[in-house]
C-alpha cells in the first residue's frame, strides 16, 4: 500500500512543488544546524513568537486559572512584586519597597511614584485594594479567590459570611501605601503578590464593560506589554508599553503568542522556525528522547505531581490495606523511565521537590511482595474475591498509556481485574467531583513554593480533595502548621502530615512533572524555572547569537 | 423526494418474476469481474483472520506489555514491530480488525433495519404519508449529522452499543431512499397484485414480497456502507471518541500512529494498510456487485 | 410549481426542523454529565452559585428552555460560557469565514481536478488510464485525512521547507490543509463524473451524434458533459456537510481558527450556548445550501421539475 499511497500522492507532490516559488513567510529557510532542532534563523526584528497553548478562557487577572491564561495576564499586568526571571523570588514591581511586621502578620507596600495605567491615568494603592476586594467579592465568582485567604477576613468575605469589605485586611492608607493584614503568618505571602490573582485591574474599565473589559478595544493595563490584537484560537499580539515604569529595560517590540493546542503541531511549528519558544507541556512525550541531544532542548523539575486518587467512599477502597496494596504495586520507575522515556521522574511522594526548608518523608516505592502482603491482610489473598475495579481518566494519549500500564501491573502483581474508563473532560470532571469513580487519574501543580499548596488539597471536605478521604489528625496537623510562626516547626508539622497521607494512601503518587521546553538559541533572558513561570519583560532576541554561542552553551547567562 | 431523477435514485426494479436466473446471472458476472472477486477473497481472508484472532497459534496477546522494550521497528519476533508499551503491533492490528469490522457490520445492520423498514413503508403507503416521510428524509439529509453523533458520544456513555447506534443513524437515509424507490416501482407489478388478491395483509406484502425484491440495490449499498462506517469510526477515534482501551480499532491505531508518524512509522503503516485495504476491497466489491446485479445502473458510486 | 413557491415552502419547512434540532441539542446537553463550571481545580460553592445565577442556570429546566427558545428566535445566543468576554454570534462570525474558505477551496480543487479525471476515465473506459485513475480515486477515498495531513506535513514542511506546517496566515499556509481536505473529494467527484458520463455516453442519441463526425463532436460532448456532471451537482449539498466534518480534523491538525474546533471543544467543555449556536448555525447553513443546489440542479437539467 505504501507504494500505492506514494503513487497517489505523486500528483499532489507535483502540484505542491509547482505552486511554491518562494519560501513561506512564516517559516524561515535554511540555517538548520545539526545541534539544534530545526531552523535557527533569528527573526529580523525584535519580535518574539511562542506557543501559548490552549486558548485561555479569560485573561482577566482576577479570574484567570490556567497557565496559558496566567501567561497572558502577566505579560500585560504587573503586581506589587515581580518574580525574578531565574529564581522567581519576589523583586520590586509596582511596589519599590515593603516592610513586614515582626509577628509576620502585617505588610506595608510602598508604590513607586508616578505609576500610570496604559491610558495615562494614575495608578494608586486604591487600585490594588479595589482589585483584591473584587476577586474576593462573591459576585465576581473568582475561582482562585482562595489564594487571597491568607489575608485577614478574606475567606469570610468571599464566602458571604462577612458583608463589610472594610474588615478585610487590605487598605490603601494613601495613594502610594498599601497595608495588608494577614490572619496568620504566611511564609509565602510575598511570593503570592506577584501571582496573577493579585494583579491590579482598572476599575473604571471593568465597571463600564463588565465581562468584555479585557477585549483589545477596551483593555487598559499596567504591565510591560499591551494587548494589541487577539483572535480566538489563533493568536495574541502584544506591543511594548511606553508608559511602563521600566520601559527602558523592555527590549522586545512585539510578542506573538499563538494558541496551538495539538502538541505535534506546536512542535512542528517550532521546528519550522515559526515559534521561538515551545513551552513545557507542548512537546509529545515520545519526542523527548530524540530531542535530548539538541542544544535548544531544556529539561528540569516542575512543581507538579501526577497521581491516581482513590475513592475511599467505595468498597473495597475504604480498607486502607487495599489502598496500600494498590500503591505498592505501581512500578513508577518503569512508567517514568521506560514508558515516558525519562521525560518524567518517578515519584513516591505527594509534594514535589524544591520547597525551601522542606524535608520529604520517605516516598512509596515499588514492592510487589509487600503489595501482595497488603492485599492478603485486606482479606483478598492473591486477589481472590477482589471485585473488578476501574481506572478513570480523561481523553489523552499519555493518560491512556499510563492507565494501560498500571492496569497490567495490578493484573500481574495483585491478580486483580481492572478495566479502563476513558471519559472526555466534562464527564471526567463530573465523575471525580461527585466521587463517581474507583480510581482516577489526577494531577496537581503547585501555585507557590510551599508544601501547603499540595497538602491543603486533602483536608477533609476541600473541593480539591475528591477522594472522600477525611482524617482528623491530618486536618489538625495542617491547621497547626497554618498558624505556626517558626519555619522549622511548621515544616516538621507538614512533613508529619505528608507521612500520614502516604501511609493512609488515598492517593497513589506516580511521577514528578518535569519541564520540557524548546527555546531557540537566539532567545535570551528566558530561563527555566521551578514553577514554569516565565516573565517576558527581560527577554530579547540575539541576532548575533552564533558569536556568543560557545560561552552560552548549556545554561544561558545574561549578556548586556 | 423533491427531485427526480437524483443520483441516489434507485435503478429500475429488478424483475420480480424470475429471481432464480437473475441471481445466477449476477453470480456469473461477479465471478468474471476479477477485481471484485479478488476483493471478496481478501475480505474473506481478513474477516477469517480477525474472527480467529484469539485462537491463532503463536499470535501474541495484544495486551501483553513490555515497557522496557518500548517501540521497536519490525523484527523477526514482532513482524509489525511493537508500540510504546511494547505490545505486538501484529496482534493489535489483527484484534483491531475484529472491532473495526464489528463496528462496520453492526452499524450497517442498524442502518439497514431502519432504512429498509422506513423506505418500504413510505414507498408502499404512497400518497401523503410517503410525501411526509420523504420530506423528513430530505430535511435530515441536510443536517450536520456528525455533530449530533459527536454530541451523542460526548454526552452519553461511550459503549460499543452507543457507537453502533450513533453510526447507524447517520447511514440509514440513503438506504431509505433507495428502498422506497424500488418499492414504488415494484408495488404495482403482477406478483404483488396477485398476493393482494389472495388476501395477504400489508405487512406480509411489504416484508414477504416487496422487500426481498429490493435486495439487489440494498446489497450493493450495504457493501458501500460498511467502509463508510469504518471510516467514520476512525474519525471518531481521532477525536478520542472511539472504542474504549485497551481495545483498539484500526481507527484508534491509525490515529495514534499518525501522531508519531515521524518517529515510529510502523505504527501507522501497518494498521493503515489494514484499514485502507479493507475499505478498498469493500469499494471494489461494491462496484462489482453493482455491475453484476444491475448492469444498467451506474449512477450511484458511493 | 414555480421556483419562488418551491423556495418559500422549503424555507418555511426549515422552521419546524430547526425547532426539533434546537430542542434535541438543548436537552441532550442538559442530560449530559458535568456542567460548564466544573474545573480541575475546584470552584468555591459560592462562586459556582453566582455563575449559575448569572447565566440563569438556576432556573427550572423548563423555564431555561423557553428562555433559550425566545433568545434563539431573536438570534441571540448570549455569551459563551467558557469565553465570557465573547458573544456566541461573534465567535461564529469570526470563525465561520475561515471554515468556509477552507471548505470552498477544497471543494473547488476537488471539482477542478475530479471532473476532468472522471471525464477522461469515461472517455477511455476500460483502458489502463481508466483503471489507474479509478484505482487512485479509490485509494483517495480509503486513506483517512488525519493520516494524509501528517504525511503531507512531514513531506512538504518538515523534510523540505515548502509550506508552513500549520496556521492560517498567507496563501502558503492554505496549501497543505486544502490539499488534505480535498483529497477524498477529488476521488469521489472523479468517480461520480465517470459514472455520470458513462451513462450519458451510452444513450443512443449521443452515440449517433458522436458517430457523425468531428464538427458536431464538440457540441455533443459539451451537451453530454452538462448531463454527465449532474450527479456531481447534486453531490455538492451533501459534500458541503461532509466537508464540515472533515474540516474538524483539518482545523485540529493545522491549528486553523475555524468553527469546527469550536463545536468539538464546546461539547467537551459543556459550553451550552456555544454548542447550541454552532449547531443551529450549521443546520441553517446546510439547509440553505441544499436548497441552492436543488434549484441549480433544475437549471442544468430541464427534465427535472421542482415539486
Amino acid at each position: 500500500m505504501t507504494r500505492h499511497l506514494f503513487r497517489a500522492l505523486l500528483p499532489l507532490a507535483f502540484l505542491a512543488g509547482a505552486c511554491a516559488p518562494a519560501p513561506p513567510g512564516g517559516a524561515r529557510l535554511a540555517a538548520t544546524s545539526e545541534q539544534y532542532f530545526g531552523d535557527v534563523t533569528p527573526p529580523h526584528d525584535d519580535t518574539f513568537t511562542y506557543n501559548n497553548g490552549t486558548e485561555p478562557e479569560t485573561f482577566d487577572p482576577g479570574l484567570a486559572v490556567g497557565q496559558p491564561d496566567g501567561r497572558v495576564a502577566r505579560t500585560i499586568f504587573e503586581g506589587l512584586t515581580v518574580p525574578d526571571p531565574q529564581t522567581l523570588e519576589p523583586r520590586p514591581g509596582q511596589a519599590y519597597r515593603w516592610e513586614m511586621s515582626a509577628d509576620g502578620l502585617s505588610y506595608v507596600f510602598h508604590l513607586r511614584p508616578g505609576l500610570v495605567w496604559s491610558n495615562g491615568s494614575p495608578l494608586s494603592a486604591r487600585d490594588f485594594q479595589w482589585s483584591w476586594l473584587r476577586v474576593l467579592r462573591p459576585a465576581t465568582a473568582a475561582r482562585y479567590a482562595g489564594l487571597l485567604y491568607a489575608i485577614e477576613n478574606a475567606e469570610a468575605y468571599n464566602k458571604g459570611t462577612l458583608a463589610d469589605s472594610n474588615r478585610v485586611g487590605v487598605h490603601a492608607v494613601d495613594d502610594s501605601t498599601l497595608v495588608v493584614r494577614l490572619h496568620a503568618p504566611t511564609a509565602y505571602f510575598l511570593f503570592l503578590t506577584q501571582f496573577y490573582t493579585y494583579l491590579p485591574v482598572p476599575r473604571w474599565v471593568v465597571e463600564r464593560y463588565g465581562d468584555r473589559w479585557t477585549r483589545p478595544e477596551h483593555i487598559v493595563s499596567n504591565g510591560p506589554f499591551l494587548l494589541d490584537f487577539w483572535r480566538q484560537q489563533n493568536r495574541f499580539e502584544f506591543v511594548k508599553n511606553p508608559r511602563y515604569w521600566n520601559a527602558g529595560a523592555v527590549r522586545l517590540d512585539r510578542i506573538v503568542a499563538y494558541s496551538v493546542e495539538e502538541l505535534n503541531t506546536s512542535t512542528n511549528l517550532y521546528k519550522a522556525g515559526v515559534f521561538d519558544w515551545n513551552p513545557s507541556g507542548y512537546i509529545p512525550s515520545q519526542f523527548i528522547p530524540y530531542l535530548r541531544h539538541y542544544k535548544d532542548y531544556r529539561h528540569g523539575d516542575y512543581q507538579g505531581v501526577y497521581f491516581y486518587s482513590i475513592n475511599v467512599t467505595r468498597k473495597p477502597f475504604d480498607n486502607v490495606w487495599v489502598r496500600r496494596a494498590l500503591t505498592y504495586a505501581v512500578d513508577r520507575e518503569a512508567i517514568a523511565n521506560d514508558l515516558l522515556k525519562g521525560s518524567r521522574e518517578p515519584w513516591g511522594n505527594f509534594t514535589p521537590t524544591g520547597y525551601p526548608g522542606y524535608d520529604h518523608p520517605p516516598g512509596i516505592t515499588y514492592d510487589p511482595e509487600k503489595a501482595r502482603e497488603c492485599l492478603r491482610r485486606a482479606g483478598y489473598p492473591d486477589g481472590s474475591g477482589f471485585p473488578r475495579i476501574s481506572i478513570l481518566f480523561n481523553t489523552s494519549e499519555d493518560h491512556r498509556r499510563i492507565a494501560e500500564a498500571i492496569q497490567a501491573m495490578w493484573r500481574d502483581v495483585l491478580h486483580i481485574e481492572v478495566e479502563l474508563s476513558n471519559q472526555e473532560w466534562g464527564s471526567y470532571l463530573q465523575a471525580t467531583t461527585a466521587l463517581q469513580y474507583d480510581v482516577a487519574r489526577r494531577s496537581w501543580i503547585g501555585d507557590y513554593l510551599d508544601p501547603n499548596t499540595f497538602l491543603g488539597c486533602l483536608i477533609s471536605g476541600d473541593g480539591n480533595n475528591r477522594t472522600g478521604w477525611s482524617n482528623p489528625r491530618y486536618d489538625a496537623l495542617l491547621r497547626q502548621a497554618s498558624v505556626e510562626v517558626r519555619p522549622e516547626k511548621r515544616m516538621a508539622l507538614l512533613r508529619e502530615a505528608e507521612a500520614l497521607l502516604l501511609d493512609e494512601s488515598p492517593i497513589i503518587p506516580i511521577y514528578h512533572y518535569s519541564t520540557n521546553e524548546l527555546v531557540k538559541p537566539y532567545v535570551r533572558g528566558l530561563y527555566r524555572t521551578a514553577l514554569d513561570t516565565h516573565p517576558l519583560t527581560g527577554v530579547w532576541i540575539d541576532r548575533d547569537w552564533r558569536r556568543h554561542e560557545a560561552p552560552l552553551a548549556g545554561t544561558a547567562t545574561e549578556r548586556p | 423526494m423533491d427531485l427526480s431523477p437524483r443520483p441516489a435514485d434507485p435503478a429500475p426494479a429488478l424483475g420480480g418474476g424470475r429471481p432464480q436466473s437473475l441471481w445466477s446471472d449476477a453470480w456469473r458476472r461477479l465471478r468474471r469481474n476479477r477485481a471484485a472477486a479478488a476483493a471478496a477473497m481478501i475480505l474473506i481472508t481478513i474477516s477469517l483472520v480477525s474472527i480467529a484472532a484469539p485462537w491463532l497459534p503463536r499470535l501474541a496477546d495484544p495486551t501483553t506489555q513490555n515497557l522496557a522494550l518500548g517501540a521497536t521497528p519490525p523484527t523477526a519476533a514482532h513482524w509489525f514491530g511493537t508500540d510504546e508499551l511494547g505490545r505486538d503491533t501484529l496482534a493489535r492490528v489483527i484484534h483491531g480488525g475484529r472491532i473495526s469490522l464489528l463496528v462496520g457490520l453492526i452499524a450497517t445492520i442498524v442502518s439497514l433495519i431502519i432504512g429498509v423498514s422506513y423506505g418500504a413503508i413510505s414507498g408502499y403507503a404512497g400518497g401523503k404519508l410517503d410525501e411526509f416521510l420523504m420530506r423528513v428524509v430530505d430535511i435530515l439529509y441536510s443536517l450536520p449529522y456528525i455533530f449530533l453523533v459527536i454530541l451523542l458520544l460526548v454526552f452519553f456513555s461511550r459503549s460499543l452499543i452507543m457507537l453502533f447506534v450513533a453510526l447507524g443513524l447517520v447511514q440509514w437515509l440513503t438506504m431509505a431512499r433507495i428502498v422506497r424507490g424500488q418499492v414504488l416501482s415494484i408495488k404495482h407489478q403482477n406478483f404483488v397484485e396477485a398476493a393482494r388478491a389472495l388476501g395477504a395483509g400489508d405487512r406480509a406484502i411489504i416484508f414477504r414480497h416487496i422487500v426481498p425484491n429490493t435486495l439487489g440495490p440494498v446489497i450493493v449499498y450495504t457493501t458501500l456502507t460498511v467502509p463508510a462506517v469504518i471510516l467514520q469510526e476512525a474519525f471518531l477515534s481521532f477525536l478520542g471518541l472511539g472504542v474504549q482501551p485497551p481495545n483498539a480499532s484500526w481507527g484508534t491505531l491509525v490515529s495514534d500512529g499518525a501522531r508519531v508518524l515521524a518517529l515510529f512509522p510502523w505504527l501507522v503503516i501497518f494498521p493503515g494498510i489494514a484499514l485502507s485495504l479493507t475499505l478498498l476491497c469493500f469499494n471494489f466489491l461494491g462496484d462489482g456487485l453493482r455491475d453484476a446485479l444491475d448492469p444498467q445502473d451506474r449512477s450511484d458510486v458511493a | 410549481m414555480d421556483t419562488v413557491n418551491f423556495v418559500t415552502r422549503r424555507l418555511l419547512m426549515m422552521i419546524p426542523t430547526l425547532w426539533v434540532i434546537a430542542t434535541l441539542t438543548f436537552f441532550m446537553m442538559r442530560l449530559a454529565p458535568g456542567g460548564p463550571f466544573l474545573a480541575e481545580r475546584d470552584i468555591p460553592v459560592a462562586a459556582k452559585e453566582q455563575l449559575m445565577r448569572k447565566y440563569g442556570l438556576d432556573l427550572p429546566l423548563g423555564r431555561q428552555y423557553l428562555r433559550f427558545l425566545g433568545n434563539t428566535v431573536r438570534f441571540d445566543f448570549g455569551p459563551s460560557y467558557k469565553f465570557p468576554q465573547r458573544q456566541v454570534s461573534e465567535i461564529i462570525r469570526e470563525a465561520f469565514p475561515v471554515s468556509a474558505e477552507l471548505g470552498a477551496w477544497a471543494l473547488l480543487l476537488a471539482i477542478l481536478l475530479g471532473v476532468p479525471i472522471g471525464v477522461i476515465a469515461a472517455l477511455r473506459q476500460n483502458t489502463p488510464v481508466d483503471y489507474a485513475s479509478m484505482a487512485a480515486a479509490l485509494i483517495g477515498v480509503s486513506v483517512p485525512n488525519f493520516v494524509l495531513g501528517p504525511v503531507l506535513v512531514l513531506g512538504f514542511s518538515l523534510t523540505v521547507f515548502l509550506f508552513p506546517p500549520a496556521l492560517w496566515q498567507g496563501w502558503q499556509s492554505r496549501v497543505l490543509p486544502v490539499l488534505t481536505l480535498s483529497a477524498a473529494y477529488i476521488a469521489y467527484i472523479a468517480r461520480l463524473t465517470r459514472a455520470g458520463m458513462l451513462e450519458v455516453l451510452r444513450q443512443d442519441f449521443i452515440r449517433t451524434a458522436m458517430a457523425k463526425g468531428l464538427p458536431d463532436r464538440m457540441v455533443v460532448f459539451k451537451h453530454a458533459l452538462k448531463l454527465g456532471i449532474l450527479p456531481v451537482v447534486s453531490f455538492l449539498g451533501p459534500a458541503a456537510a461532509r466537508i464540515v466534518t472533515g474540516s474538524i480534523v483539518i482545523e485540529t491538525i493545522f491549528a486553523i481558527p475555524g468553527l469546527g474546533r469550536h463545536l468539538v471543544n464546546g461539547a467537551f467543555n459543556r459550553d451550552y450556548t456555544l454548542v447550541l449556536g454552532v449547531v443551529l448555525f450549521y443546520a441553517v447553513f446546510l439547509m440553505v445550501l441544499n436548497l441552492v443546489v436543488d434549484v441549480a440542479y433544475t437549471r442544468l437539467d430541464p427534465r427535472v421539475e421542482l415539486k
